[in-house]
Parts: C-alpha cells; sequence; structure tokens
C-alpha cells in the first residue's frame, strides 16, 4: 500500500462506479436510488471484520484487481501454470475448466444450461441475471430486494448495494417442483469493478428446488475481495436447498452475505463447502424461521496454509414448532484457524435449535475455536449443542494401515469418512470431485 | 517365516513382554494361551507394528528380514495380517470402498472385479451387499465385528495371519463359521497364529497339527503339542504354571 486512500477517494470512486452501472444495465431510476442510499450510509455505517481494515477495505474499493493475473485469458493455455496444472491433477472435464477460467462466462447471460431453463420457464421457473430481473420484473425485484438486509448495518453490506453487479435471481411459481439440481456458475470479469454478486431466491408456497452455486475446483479471479449478497424467500410449504461449493485462489477475502425467511412448514437446507476458503472467509447467515418451519446449515469447511475462516449463522425461531440445526464439520491443516459461532433464538413456544461442531485437527499448528449460542425467550423450548475437536485417533489410524494402506491414504480415508456424513445431499459428480479435493489437500498437493 | 528372539516390549514406561520366543514356520498352525494381561494381544500388535508398543530388546524377523522398523503397512504387504480383538470403528469410511481400495493396493486388482470379489467373499460369512455399504465397524456387534476380520483375512489371503480372540463374544453359529473358514485358510497355505481362551474353537482341527504356547507375565512359559489345549479346558492354568515353576 503506497498511496493513502481517504473516505471522499473511495465515495468518489464508488459513485462513478453507481453512475457506469446505471448506464451498463440500462437501470430503472428507483434501482440508482438505491445505490446512492448505500452510497450515503457507506461513510457511517459500522465496520467491524476482524482481518480487513477500513484503511485496507478503501484501497480494495480504489483498487479491485490483483496484480499478476493475466490480463486477457482467451484459452487454457493462458492460465498461470499453477493453476494449469492444478486443473488437470484435479482431472476437471475440459468445459468445466473454461467456467473456472472464466473463458466461457458470458456477463450478459451468466446462467448455464440454457435449453433446459427455456423448457422449465414455461411451467414457472425464472431464472435470470439479477440485472436483467430488475427490468423485466420490477415488481417482484423491489419486493424482495434489500429487504432483509440494511444499507447502513455495515460499511460491506453498504458497499456491496451500491456496486452491485452479477448474480442470478431464480423464482419458482406455486406448487412447481423442480426434480433436479440446478447448476449455476456465475463470475464476473469486469475487473475494474468489484465483485458483489447480488442473489434473489424467491420460492412461492408449495414449490422445490436445489441450487447449486459455483463449482469445486479453484476460480480464477481477478479480485482479492468477494462480497456476495443471497436474499431467500420461503412460502409456506415450501422446500429448497442451496449447497454452495467454494474454492477461492489464496489472494481472495470472501464475505458472504446470505440471508432467508422461511415461511410456514417451509424447509431449507442450506450446505456450504468451502474447500479453498481464501484468504480470509468470514460469514454470518441469518434465518427467520415461521410455525413449524425447518433450516439446516451445513458447513464442510477445509481450512488450509493460513486461512482465516469464521462461519456464524443465527437463526431465529420466530413461529411456534419451528426449529434449527446449524452443524458443521472442519477439516483444518497447517497454520489455518476455523471459528464457528452460531446463535439459535427461540422465540416461540415448542421450538427446537441444535448446533453441532466436529473439526479434526489436522497439524499442531491449526487452531479451532467455536462458541455455540442458544438464548431462550420461551420456557419450552428444547436447545441443544455438541462439540468435539479432536486429532485423527492412532488405533483408527493403525487399522486401516495394518491392512496395508500407507500412512498418507489411511489418513485421506479417514478425512473423507469424517466429512462423508454431511456429504449427503451432494449429487454425485460434485462428490468426485469434492473427495478428490480433500485428498489433495490432505496428501499436501494443493 | 516368523520368528521373534527374545522380544522385549514397553508402553511408556512399563515392559509387557519380558523376553518372547516364538517361531512359526509356513504353513503351521500355532495357538497362544494365557491368562487375561500376560501379554498375547501386546504381541500380536507389535508384530503388526503398532506405534504404542516400542521394542526395547530383541528382535521380530519375517522372512528372515528384521521388520520392527517397519511401518503397519509395510509389514502388511510383507504377509502379515492381524484380526483385532477389538477392531475399531472407522466414522464414515464404507467398508466396500476400504476394502476395494485393499485389494486395489495390495493385489492390484480394478476396483470393479474387487467390487465382486467382495461381494462373493461376504456371502461366505453371511455379509449382504448392503451391510458392505455400512461404516467400517460402525454400530457393529462383537461377533459381525469378528465375522469382518475374517472377511478380512479371507480377501487378503496373507501369510501369516494373527487372530487375536477370534472366538470372544460370538455366537454358537458365528463360532463354527469362523472355525471352518479358519481352517480352509489354513488348507490353502496361510500360517496361523490363534489367540484363544478356549479349546472350542480348536474343536475339528487335528491336535497333531497344532503347536500351543502358554503365556504368562509376558513370557511364554510352554510350548506344547495340541492336546494342551483340552487339558488348559479342563484344568487351567494353575497346574501347568506350577509345573514349569512359573
Ligand atoms: N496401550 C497400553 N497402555 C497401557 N497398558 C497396556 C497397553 N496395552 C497393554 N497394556 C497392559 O499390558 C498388559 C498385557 O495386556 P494384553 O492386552 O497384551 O493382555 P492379553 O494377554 O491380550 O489379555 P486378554 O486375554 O485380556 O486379552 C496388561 O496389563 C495391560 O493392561
Ligand atoms: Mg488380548
Amino acid at each position: 500500500m503506497t498511496e493513502t486512500i481517504t473516505m471522499s477517494d473511495a465515495k468518489a470512486i464508488i459513485e462513478n462506479q453507481i453512475e457506469e452501472l446505471a448506464k451498463r444495465n440500462r437501470e430503472p431510476e428507483w434501482m440508482t436510488r438505491i445505490r446512492y442510499k448505500a452510497l450515503e450510509a457507506f461513510e457511517k455505517a459500522p465496520h467491524n471484520d476482524p482481518v480487513i481494515s477500513e484503511e485496507q477495505l478503501l484501497h480494495f474499493i480504489a483498487k479491485p484487481e490483483v496484480e499478476g493475473i493475466p490480463e486477457k485469458i482467451e484459452s487454457l493455455d493462458d492460465l498461470p501454470p499453477e493453476m494449469k496444472a492444478l486443473l488437470d491433477r484435479l482431472g476437471i472435464s475440459e468445459v468445466e475448466q473454461k467456467y473456472i477460467a472464466g473463458l466461457a462466462v458470458q456477463t450478459d447471460t451468466g446462467v448455464v444450461y440454457n435449453q433446459f431453463l427455456q423448457e422449465w420457464s414455461k411451467k414457472g421457473l425464472t431464472v435470470l441475471p439479477t440485472e436483467e430481473a430488475v427490468r423485466k420484473y420490477p415488481e417482484v425485484v423491489k419486493q424482495h430486494f434489500l429487504r432483509l438486509f440494511r444499507v447502513d448495518e455495515s460499511k460491506l453490506a453498504a458497499y456491496h448495494t451500491a456496486v452491485w453487479n452479477g448474480g442470478i435471481f431464480v423464482h419458482i411459481k406455486e406448487g412447481l417442483k423442480v426434480p433436479f439440481p440446478l447448476h449455476l456458475f456465475f463470475l464476473i470479469q469486469e475487473s475494474a469493478l468489484a465483485q458483489a454478486p447480488h442473489i434473489i431466491i424467491i420460492a412461492e408456497p408449495n414449490s422445490e428446488f436445489h441450487l447449486i452455486e459455483g463449482c469445486t475446483s479453484p476460480v480464477l479471479l481477478r479480485h482479492s475481495l468477494h462480497l456476495d449478497m443471497t436474499e431467500a424467500y420461503f412460502g409456506e410449504g415450501s422446500q429448497g436447498q442451496l449447497t454452495v461449493l467454494q474454492n477461492w485462489p489464496e489472494y481472495v477475502h470472501t464475505r458472504p452475505m446470505t440471508r432467508a425467511k422461511i415461511g410456514k412448514n417451509a424447509r431449507f437446507i442450506n450446505t456450504t463447502v468451502t474447500l479453498g476458503a481464501g484468504k480470509s472467509n468470514i460469514g454470518d447467515p441469518h434465518y427467520w424461521v415461521d410455525e413449524n418451519g425447518y433450516v439446516e446449515l451445513n458447513g464442510i469447511l477445509l481450512g488450509q496454509k493460513d486461512y482465516y475462516i469464521d462461519l456464524g449463522g443465527q437463526m431465529f425461531l420466530q413461529g411456534r414448532g419451528a426449529s434449527g440445526i446449524n452443524a458443521s464439520k472442519s477439516v483444518i491443516m497447517d497454520e489455518s484457524k476455523v471459528i464457528t459461532r452460531g446463535i439459535i433464538t427461540a422465540e416461540a413456544p415448542k421450538t427446537k435449535g441444535h448446533i453441532s461442531c466436529d473439526a479434526l485437527l489436522m497439524s499442531d499448528k491449526a487452531v479451532m475455536e467455536t462458541y455455540p449460542g442458544l438464548v431462550s425467550k420461551v420456557d419450552d423450548a428444547e436447545l441443544s449443542h455438541e462439540a468435539a475437536i479432536g486429532k485423527i485417533r492412532e488405533e483408527e489410524l493403525f487399522y486401516l494401515m495394518s491392512r496395508g494402506l500407507d500412512e498418507e491414504k489411511a489418513t485421506q480415508l479417514i478425512v473423507k469418512g469424517f466429512l462423508e456424513p454431511m456429504l449427503k445431499d451432494i449429487p454425485m459428480e460434485f462428490l468426485v470431485e469434492i473427495r478428490r479435493i480433500i485428498e489433495l489437500a490432505v496428501s499436501g498437493g494443493m | 517365516m516368523l520368528k521373534v528372539e527374545n522380544l522385549h516390549v514397553s508402553v511408556g514406561d512399563k515392559e509387557i513382554l519380558k523376553g518372547v520366543d516364538l517361531e512359526v514356520k509356513p504353513g503351521e498352525f500355532h495357538v497362544i494361551m494365557g491368562p487375561n494381561g500376560s501379554g498375547k494381544s501386546t504381541l500380536s500388535l507389535t508384530i503388526a507394528g503398532h506405534p504404542k508398543y516400542r521394542v526395547t530388546g530383541g528382535r521380530i524377523l519375517f522372512g528372515g528380514e528384521e521388520i520392527h522398523e517397519l511401518g503397519p503397512d509395510e509389514r502388511a504387504r510383507k504377509g502379515i495380517l492381524l484380526a483385532f480383538q477389538v477392531p475399531p470403528e472407522v466414522e464414515g469410511v464404507k467398508i466396500i470402498e476400504f476394502l476395494q481400495q485393499v485389494l486395489v493396493e495390495l493385489k492390484g486388482i480394478d476396483p470393479a472385479k474387487a467390487y465382486d470379489v467382495i461381494v462373493e467373499k461376504a456371502k461366505e460369512l453371511w455379509f449382504k451387499e448392503e451391510d458392505l455399504h455400512r461404516y467400517v465397524n460402525v454400530g457393529f456387534s462383537g461377533g459381525e465385528r469378528k465375522r469382518l476380520e475374517l472377511l478380512q483375512a479371507l480377501l487378503i489371503e496373507p501369510k501369516l495371519l494373527i487372530l487375536d480372540e477370534p472366538d470372544s463374544g460370538v455366537d454358537v453359529d458365528s463360532l463354527s463359521i469362523i472355525s471352518r473358514k479358519i481352517e480352509e485358510l489354513h488348507k490353502n497355505g496361510t500360517a496361523i497364529l490363534l489367540i484363544t481362551h478356549y479349546g472350542r474353537i480348536l474343536e475339528h482341527l487335528d491336535r497333531d497339527v497344532l503347536t500351543v504356547h502358554v503365556m504368562k507375565d509376558g513370557r511364554i512359559v510352554k510350548t506344547g503339542s495340541g492336546e494342551l489345549v483340552d487339558r488348559i479346558d479342563r484344568e487351567g492354568f494353575a497346574k501347568i504354571f506350577e509345573e514349569v515353576g512359573a
């Protein structure tokens, strides 16, 4: 960091970007107004990030790109050699490799599997880039954009809102059941802008869906800060799954912001698989659960190198009989640090909540901290938590090795086995890659 | 094939084996008996290479080569297999995937073929295909664990099979299948070192093929032929210990 970026410098930069986005997106005025409101809130909004200082944030705003990442990637051969080698080792198909490299991603559509989507759009499934949804369905977007966040709650929320770009709008009509997982990659290559995709999910009553976001292989980004925001709304009796696969390069800081409102009898299973956490990865998703609704947050966290992962999770059980589970399994290697701090608040009768945290420490310098929070405002809620932090048990390792598997292979088996119960809802094609990535990580090959 | 010479073993500061001598030649059938805590499991775990058991004196030779510097996996590759007295649970690791990997690594069989072989052999030990999709030993009863140990022996076909109490906690029917499978392995050329408290598992075996060792306080205090098993069954250890002055 050589020159100092002042608050007013940063605000001027943001303002320019707002103008540029408004023009590029042919944005209706109401959306641009939201951006300006966020810009106004930015200066006063609190900033309490344990890793990124305010000064650093202003720097990211002024200069979102990382140096040394190739300017133009036109074929896989243009990738940095380490990245190319890693992709080869992972054995990932060439099609997916292209997405990873950003080659096959179009800023305007950003949505893969178009043919499938066209067919389903007739039945009531809308999947659009968020910018397009703003133009096409302004009334629906207005009712769901930034309803679960406040622009002035943090600098990051304000900054995201001011310059958000990219992201996906998913709307599932009442009663529609989408029978297979929708897999969406979306990347933005507009390097002068911040990476701040905004995702809106609307599941109408009794609808069903499974959305998979991201991919298992490392994504080549030019940015050092990734700020995505997801707002999800579950109508009465709807059921949804959101599986987020993250594999960030080691220079990226990510701050995923996810919030969901879960209606009566609705169910939401939110799984995050963090294979590459990036330099730091801090998220604190919020869920508001209505009568007999259910929410599950499953975190699979792989800490490597000196990465810092902090997974929160706040569940507000607001309706009678609502329940929530916050479960994480972490494999922590090298000098990485993982913190989990779920909080479940029981605000209505007959609610149930459970927090569990399991961690496998793979080195003496790996650190795990867990701070479960259980808050009950009623007298008949059932709230519990459990935590198990430990190393690989010698007896297990010896048993597997005594069958002829070397230490590395036996360790890989145990680590995969440790995570296995949590990978139950993940489709096979990803599982194969996830397992391979874990194997590589355990044997120090990442 | 296996030669244990004046073996001393400690756990922490505590000496458990205090000079054990034992030789098992190819295709032989040896039995070790002895009271609880006399060091039988310690001997078997030490031969298999458990890192907790520190060899402080003596030697272990397998095929003429000293093995006590080798890791448990290298010993397994040389043909030693230990069926555990208390096999541990390995959470999240499916039996089938584990055994497939073992066969791929140890025998170079391809995974699809290994799958078929495992399912086939498993039936002989009363495991259904769906049982193999459970996690290794997790939630298995004592008797089921013993059968699973034997299944591994049948699949791996080691040169030397050490069985640490394959008969304890096992019902009559399971005992009979386990003892038949041990005989089958022995007939096919595997040398056996079997630890037991009771003669029942050896019921169908010709006493002439057996060599029996009796352990006490970390030493083998008597070695004899098959009839020793029946004598211990009848009389217990006291008289024998008295005779040898142990
Ligand atoms: N890991 C260990 N740590 C501490 N003490 C041990 C350990 N393993 C064995 N011992 C001790 O060594 C002695 C011999 O134990 P071992 O398990 O070898 O006996 P055993 O002959 O197999 O008995 P059993 O018939 O009950 O299985 C016992 O006193 C036991 O407590
Ligand atoms: Mg024993």
